[in-house]
């Protein structure tokens, strides 16, 4: 059925099930009850509804009506009719991320898409740096421009702005996200982790505003038994500043977006940027000094791997 | 058991293993399986035609599936070959651990002090700390069942977090018998004891399981599965499902015990019960999305904690339709 695209159309499933003769394979007598009667062709209704549960159609009152006229109301058939009514209903809404089943085919939508899911920040704004070139339509040249869609919320604008200068900032990526059965990759800027020493707490001066204060030293509700917290070290890992997706990984593209990002963030024009981009190939790459990762043994070709990183110096313009 | 297998092997390995392999390099037999504490590359476990998800009576033993791992050394290390210091430094082993058992049981529970165990709240069940930590899981995938998924499982960045990767194929093996394939699992090992004993976790006192992960957008299952001490039910388990945001983000899910529902052979159960948390054996992840393409797949830690604002008990009724047996 994949290959007519009809797997998720209910019309089409009702209309196998109406192939089935009606009133054949009911059962007459308590004998015939007590047995699987005509176990083979509950089988293939089974196979059918299978397949319906597997695309994740929701089978209808036709359906039901159709079962029950073809193998009756005590049927496999029926039962996997009512498991199925049961526990779609169930669970129809329990992912807290949905992701539409109609995923837009626009690139740059996809994109859009994909960056709001990633940014829990509502605030964050989407920038379209780039469209994606129209192709002739004699259709000689691939389109030389790939779309660039980036996303950076206010705090982390504010977080770019007091980025000192003498820590450079990375460019990471090819990092892939899924929605549903498409996969899209985006990079990230972050920067590492600052040591101890350096790191400085923001004091908000008392006088900032008058009306309420800004910081509140308050223990709610917990007492002293009640305790949540794990007995772990936290990861820590170093701020994030921007999240884009671009058709092409290259460096080239990412510049662009550096330079997209230097019209909204100014201090950016001062931090050096270093990119740190896998091969798109997937190809081991040797891993350069400085890294804390092992070299994974030489096996392995992954695209994502987050560790084989080639380290390009680039001098921000 | 352990003796012969020792004797085809010669390596030098701690270990507790099944039925002495019969093909003679056992490296690269994929059909048997050794249970090893030390790995250099974290195995991918070959159970004889055993899936986390679609189980079967499988050909090894019931309880034995989930112990089994692929032993692959690399060629630059020799193992050591000496078979009576194997078999000593196990059985020293098992009575350190059994000493440590009995010294233990007058401190409190696992060592800990009981006050401690009883006012906890919060406790970290798994951790990626080290490789170690990795040691403790298993990863298993459709390979067994002749498909072509891979999975691998190793440190992430600045070993603080584990990576599950791998690529998910949905391509059927040709075999007459799977007419779908593509999953891929970790699983944790059954803690045990002194001499190999099964334990089993006890999270009575909590009711929601914390995982602290990154993942690409998949939608994964968590699988609890209950200790099978007394009750040969090995085919039986509760689960989940954990929907991955995707992002560079580090997420949080909290899915409490009382939502997970259960499932015999990899299929829905009409008569659900709650699931149980005096005996938990192990947990496992399993991807199947029918989505192929490659995934991964990070975790910081897997905790227990007792949410007092969640007061469900379990999420499901049993419907008079599906089991009017329940219901007379």
């Amino acid at each position: 059925m994949r290959d007519y695209g009809v797997e998720r159309d209910l019309a089409v499933y009702n209309l196998l099930l109406d192939v089935f003769p009606k009133e054949v394979f009911l059962p007459r007598n308590v004998f015939q009850k007590i047995f699987i009667h005509y176990p083979r062709q509950q089988e293939c209704g089974l196979a059918v509804l299978e397949q319906m549960e597997s695309h994740g159609v929701m089978p209808n009152k036709e359906t039901e009506f159709l079962l029950l006229q073809i193998f009756g109301r005590k049927s496999y058939p029926m039962l996997k009719f009512v498991r199925m009514k049961l526990w779609f209903t169930r669970f129809k809404n329990v992912n807290p991320f949905p992701v539409p089943r109609d995923l837009p085919t626009d690139p740059v939508d996809l994109a859009t898409l994909g960056l709001r899911r990633i940014e829990p920040d509502l605030s964050a704004k989407v920038t379209i740096y780039q469209m994606a070139s129209s192709r002739d339509s004699t259709g000689t040249a691939d389109p030389t421009e790939q779309h660039i869609v980036g996303i950076q919320s206010p705090g982390q604008q504010a977080a770019l702005a007091r980025h000192s200068p003498a820590r450079p900032v990375f460019v990471e990526g090819p990092f892939s996200l899924w929605l549903r059965d498409k996969c899209v990759y985006y990079h990230i800027l972050r920067a590492d982790l600052e040591p101890p020493e350096e790191r400085e707490v923001e004091e908000i001066p008392e006088e900032w505003n008058l009306y309420y204060p800004m910081q509140l030293d308050l223990k709610y509700g917990r007492s002293a038994w009640d305790d949540y917290e794990f007995d772990i070290d936290e990861v820590e890992e170093g701020p994030v500043f921007a999240i884009c997706m671009a058709g092409a990984h290259d460096q080239a593209t990412l510049a662009k977006w550096i330079q997209g990002l230097q019209e909204t963030n100014p201090a950016l024009a001062q931090i050096p940027v270093i990119f740190r981009l896998t091969a798109s190939t997937g190809e081991l790459l040797a891993s350069s000094s400085g890294l804390e990762e092992p070299c994974p043994p030489p096996a392995q070709e992954e695209e994502e791997e987050e560790d084989k990183t080639q380290r390009q110096q680039q001098g921000q313009s | 058991m352990a003796l012969v297998h020792k004797l085809l092997n010669g390596t030098y390995i701690l270990s507790k293993c099944l039925k002495p392999s019969v093909a003679s390099c056992p490296f690269l037999s994929t059909r048997f399986a050794d249970y090893c504490s030390s790995s250099l590359q974290k195995p991918v476990a070959t159970p004889g035609k055993a899936s986390a998800q679609r189980n079967s009576a499988g050909g090894l033993q019931g309880d034995h599936q989930r112990e089994v791992a692929l032993d692959v050394t690399s060629p630059e290390e020799k193992p050591e070959v000496s078979f009576d210091k194997a078999i000593r430094d196990e059985i020293k082993e098992h009575f350190w651990r059994l000493k440590d058992e009995i010294v233990n049981h007058w401190i409190g529970p696992e060592g800990r002090p009981l006050q401690e165990v009883i006012m906890e709240q919060a406790r970290v069940v798994w951790q990626f700390r080290g490789k170690e930590d990795l040691d403790k899981w298993i990863v298993t995938s459709d390979k067994t069942i002749g498909g072509r998924s891979e999975v691998f499982l190793k440190m992430g960045k600045n070993n603080q977090s584990a990576l599950l990767y791998g690529t998910l194929s949905s391509a059927a093996p040709q075999d007459g018998e799977n007419s779908q394939s593509g999953y891929c699992a970790m699983i944790s090992r059954v803690p045990r004891g002194a001499f190999d004993r099964k334990k089993s976790y006890d999270w009575s006192q909590f009711n929601t399981l914390y995982l602290r992960v990154r993942g690409d957008g998949r939608p994964w299952m968590v699988n609890i599965r209950e200790d099978t001490d007394f009750i040969q039910k090995s085919n039986q388990m509760y689960s989940y499902f954990m929907f991955t945001r995707g992002g560079p983000y580090w997420q949080e899910v909290k899915i409490p015990f009382s939502k997970f529902f259960f499932s015999n052979q990899g299929r829905i159960r009409d008569a659900q019960f709650q699931l149980l948390l005096d005996k938990i054996s192990s947990i496992g992840f399993t991807l199947a999305d029918k989505v192929d393409g490659p995934f991964f797949l990070e975790i910081d830690f897997i905790g227990v904690f007792a949410d007092p604002a969640h007061t469900e008990e379990f999420a499901y009724e049993n419907s008079p339709v599906l089991n009017p047996r329940l219901f007379k």
